[in-house]
C-alpha cells in the first residue's frame, strides 16, 4: 500500500511504493559498519569538512590551553575565576553567538544584511522606548518587531530590486543609522524607571559562573538549530542558498524563503539588542558602539564554516565561530596583550580561520 | 496503442517583436522517448521552458491527457507530474544525495520536522534499485562529491522516485563522459520500461537516435520533422538539423535518386 507521509496531502508527495515493509527492512543503508570504531569512522566522514567539525577541535584545544595555564598560574592568566567566566565569556559569547547565527543563516539563503549594527542600535531603543513608555513585555514585543521590520524592509527592497544585498543593505545601513538619530532625537534613550528585577533577571541576571544571556543562547541555538537542520523550512534554506535555479525547478519560491531568512534575521537581531540594552542600560542613537557587530557577525559565521556564497553552514558552526573570536579576545586580555592593537590578532585568526575552512571543503564527501 | 500524455497546439511565443516559436504542435504519448532536435537558436529552450510552464506561451494550447490546462504555470505542472532536469543545475551541490532527492517534497510530522532517518533509507533503496547508480557510497554524501553522470542519475532516480509522468531533459548528455552517457541513455531505457514519458532534448543525433521513439526537428522557431525512428535515418535528420526545410528537401531528393 503507498503511505500518506504528508499532512498535506499534497500530489507530489511520497506515493510510490517504496516504504513497504519488503522494502525498507531489504536493506538499510549499504556498507554501514556494524562495530564500534567501525560506526565512528564512517560518521565521521560525513562530518569532515563541513565546517564545524574542524573549528570545535581548534576551540576545544584552545579551551583545554586556557584551563591548563589558569590551573598552573591563576593569578596571571584568571581563565576559570568566576568573573572572568560569567563577566567576560557569558556575556560577550551569547550575544555574538545569537547575532553569528542571524547572520549566518541569511548568508546560507545565500543573502547578506550589512546594516545589522545600525538596526541593533535602533531595535534597542524601541525596546528602551517600549519598555518605559509600556513596560517590559510590550518592550521586548518592540525590539523584536523593530528587528523584523528592518530586515524585512531590507529583504524585500533586494528581493525585489535583485540588486546584490551586499550594496543595498550598506546603502540601508546609513538609512537605519539616520533612522534611530529622528526617531529618538540625538540624546542616549536610557532605561530609567522600567529596569526591573524581572527584566534584569531576563537578560541580564549574574548567576555566580554564567548569566542569563547564556541561557538565552542555549534556547535560540536548540530552536535554530530544529528549525535549520531539521525543519522543512530549513532544507528550502539551503536548497535555495546552494542553488535558486534548481530549488525554483522543484516548485520552491526562493522569494518565499529569502524573505523568511530576514525575518528569522531581524528576530534574532531584536532579541540580541535587547540583551545589549539591559546590559548597557543606556543606547546612543547614530552610536558607533553596535558598528562591529555587523561584521564581527559575518566574521564568526564564516569562521564556523559557513559559506560566503550561500548553500553551506551549520548551527553548532556558528556558535563555536563566536565562541573561538571572543575566547582569543579574552585570552589576549588575560595574556596582557596591549589592548590597542587587540584587534590585529583577532583579524589575523578570522583570516586564517577562513583559509583552514577552505583548505577543508575540499575534503567534503 | 499508447494514450496521448501531452499535446500542445500551435504554440507561439514572442519576445517582443521577436517570433521565437511559430505555430508549433505536437504530442507526447504516454511511455515514450522523443527527441527534440535542432541547432542552437532553433527555439527548443523556449519550447522546454513553456512545456514545463516555467514561461507562459503567446498564443496556442496546452492539453494533458486530453484535457485543455488553462493558464500553465510551474505550480499546474508539477501537480501533473512534469519534472525538468536543466544540465547542471538540477541539484543542490552543497546538500547530501537525500536532502537533495527530497528537496521541496520533505517527509515531515505534522511540524514540518523532516524525518530524516526515513529520508536516507529511502533515499538509499532509490539509488538501490529505482535506477542503478554506480559508485554512490551513501545518500549521506553531498552531491559535489558526486560526477556529472552521477549527479544526472541522481536527478532522474528523484523524478522516477516521486513518480513523475513526464520528464524533460535539458541537453543531458553535454557535459559527460561517453560512459556516463551511455549510462544516461540506459536510465531513459528504464524509464520508457516503466511507462515513463520522456523528452530528450539534444543537438547530438546520435544519442537521440540511439534512444528516441520518434524525433522532432526544428528550426528557426517551427516544427520541420516529426518522424518515428522506423522511419528516418541519421542522415536524414542530420540534413534535416543542419540544412532546415531546404536541406530536408535535398537530401530527400537526393535519396530517391
Amino acid at each position: 500500500m503507498p503511505e500518506k507521509e504528508s499532512p498535506k496531502g499534497d500530489q507530489h508527495v511520497l506515493t510510490a511504493p517504496l516504504a513497504t515493509e519488503a522494502l525498507t527492512t531489504a536493506r538499510k543503508q549499504k556498507g554501514r559498519p556494524t562495530d564500534f570504531m567501525g560506526a565512528v569512522r564512517y560518521e565521521l566522514q560525513f562530518i569532515r569538512g563541513r565546517g564545524a567539525f574542524e573549528i570545535s577541535i581548534i576551540t576545544g584545544v584552545l579551551v583545554l590551553c586556557y584551563i591548563v595555564a589558569s590551573i598552573i598560574n591563576p593569578s596571571d592568566f584568571a581563565f576559570l575565576d568566576p568573573y572572568n567566566l560569567s563577566g567576560v565569556i557569558s556575556q560577550s559569547i551569547p550575544v555574538l553567538a545569537i547575532l553569528s547565527i542571524a547572520a549566518g543563516v541569511l548568508m546560507i539563503s545565500g543573502e547578506y544584511d550589512l546594516s545589522l549594527g545600525p538596526a541593533l542600535t535602533l531595535n534597542a531603543i524601541a525596546f528602551i522606548r517600549g519598555a518605559e513608555a509600556y513596560g517590559l513585555w510590550f518592550g521586548i514585543f518592540a525590539a523584536i518587531a523593530s528587528g523584523v521590520v528592518v530586515a524585512l524592509v531590507n529583504g524585500l527592497i533586494v528581493v525585489f530590486t535583485k540588486i546584490p544585498s551586499f550594496i543595498a543593505t550598506l546603502g540601508m545601513s546609513f538609512f537605519w543609522a539616520g533612522a534611530s538619530i529622528f526617531l529618538n532625537g540625538t540624546n542616549a534613550a536610557m532605561l530609567v524607571n522600567s529596569r526591573s528585577d524581572l527584566m534584569v533577571f531576563l537578560f541580564a541576571q549574574d548567576f555566580g559562573t554564567f548569566r542569563s544571556q547564556l541561557i538565552w543562547l542555549v534556547i535560540v541555538g536548540i530552536l535554530s538549530w530544529i528549525f535549520l537542520h531539521r525543519h522543512r523550512m530549513g532544507n528550502h534554506i539551503f536548497a535555495v542558498g546552494g542553488n535558486a535555479a534548481a530549488a525554483k525547478a522543484i516548485s520552491i519560491n526562493p522569494i518565499k524563503v529569502k524573505l523568511l531568512s530576514y525575518a528569522f534575521f531581524g528576530a534574532l537581531v531584536g532579541l540580541a539588542s535587547i540583551l545589549i540594552a539591559v546590559r548597557t542600560s543606556s543606547i546612543q542613537p547614530g552610536g558607533t558602539a553596535t558598528a562591529d557587530f555587523t561584521l564581527f557577525a559575518i566574521a564568526a559565521a564564516v569562521v564556523g564554516g559557513t559559506s560566503l556564497n550561500g548553500g553551506k553552514g551549520s548551527i553548532i558552526g556558528m556558535i563555536v565561530g563566536a565562541a573561538l573570536i571572543e575566547l582569543i579576545k579574552n585570552g589576549l586580555l588575560l595574556g596582557h596583550a596591549p589592548g590597542f592593537y587587540i584587534t590585529l590578532f583577532v583579524g589575523v585568526t578570522i583570516v586564517i580561520a577562513a583559509v583552514f575552512n577552505k583548505l577543508m571543503e575540499g575534503k567534503a564527501a | 496503442m499508447s494514450s496521448e500524455l501531452l499535446r500542445i497546439q500551435g504554440i507561439t511565443k514572442k519576445y517582443g517583436p521577436n517570433t521565437v516559436l511559430e505555430d508549433v504542435s505536437f504530442t507526447i504519448n504516454s511511455g515514450e522517448v522523443v527527441g527534440l532536435l535542432g541547432d542552437n537558436g532553433a527555439g527548443k529552450s523556449t519550447l522546454v521552458k513553456i512545456m514545463s510552464g516555467v514561461v507562459p506561451a503567446t498564443s496556442g494550447s496546452y492539453f494533458w491527457e486530453s484535457k485543455e490546462i488553462q493558464n500553465v504555470n510551474r505550480q499546474k505542472t508539477e501537480e501533473l507530474g512534469v519534472e525538468t532536469i536543466f544540465q547542471d543545475s538540477a541539484l543542490v551541490p552543497q546538500m547530501t544525495i537525500s536532502r537533495n532527492i527530497f528537496m521541496g517534497r520533505e517527509l515531515t510530522n505534522k511540524l514540518g520536522i523532516m524525518k530524516t532517518k526515513k529520508m536516507d533509507e529511502i533515499a538509499s533503496e532509490v539509488l538501490d534499485t529505482v535506477v542503478t547508480i554506480e559508485g554512490i557510497k551513501s545518500p549521506r554524501q553531498l552531491v559535489q562529491s558526486l560526477s556529472g553522470g552521477q549527479a544526472q542519475a541522481v536527478a532522474i532516480a528523484r523524478a522516477v522516485f516521486f513518480k513523475r509522468s513526464l520528464l524533460i531533459l535539458d541537453e543531458p548528455t553535454s557535459a559527460l563522459a561517453v560512459r556516463a552517457t551511455e549510462a544516461l541513455l540506459d536510465y531513459l531505457r528504464q524509464l520508457k520500461s516503466e511507462g515513463v514519458s520522456s523528452v530528450l532534448v539534444t543537438h547530438n543525433l546520435h544519442h537521440a537516435y540511439a534512444v528516441c521513439d520518434r524525433h522532432i526537428v526544428m528550426n528557426h522557431g517551427k516544427k520541420i520533422l516529426d518522424v518515428a525512428r522506423e522511419d528516418t535515418t541519421v542522415e536524414e535528420l542530420t540534413a534535416a538539423v543542419v540544412g532546415g526545410v531546404e536541406g530536408l528537401r535535398l537530401f530527400r531528393e537526393s535519396a530517391k535518386k
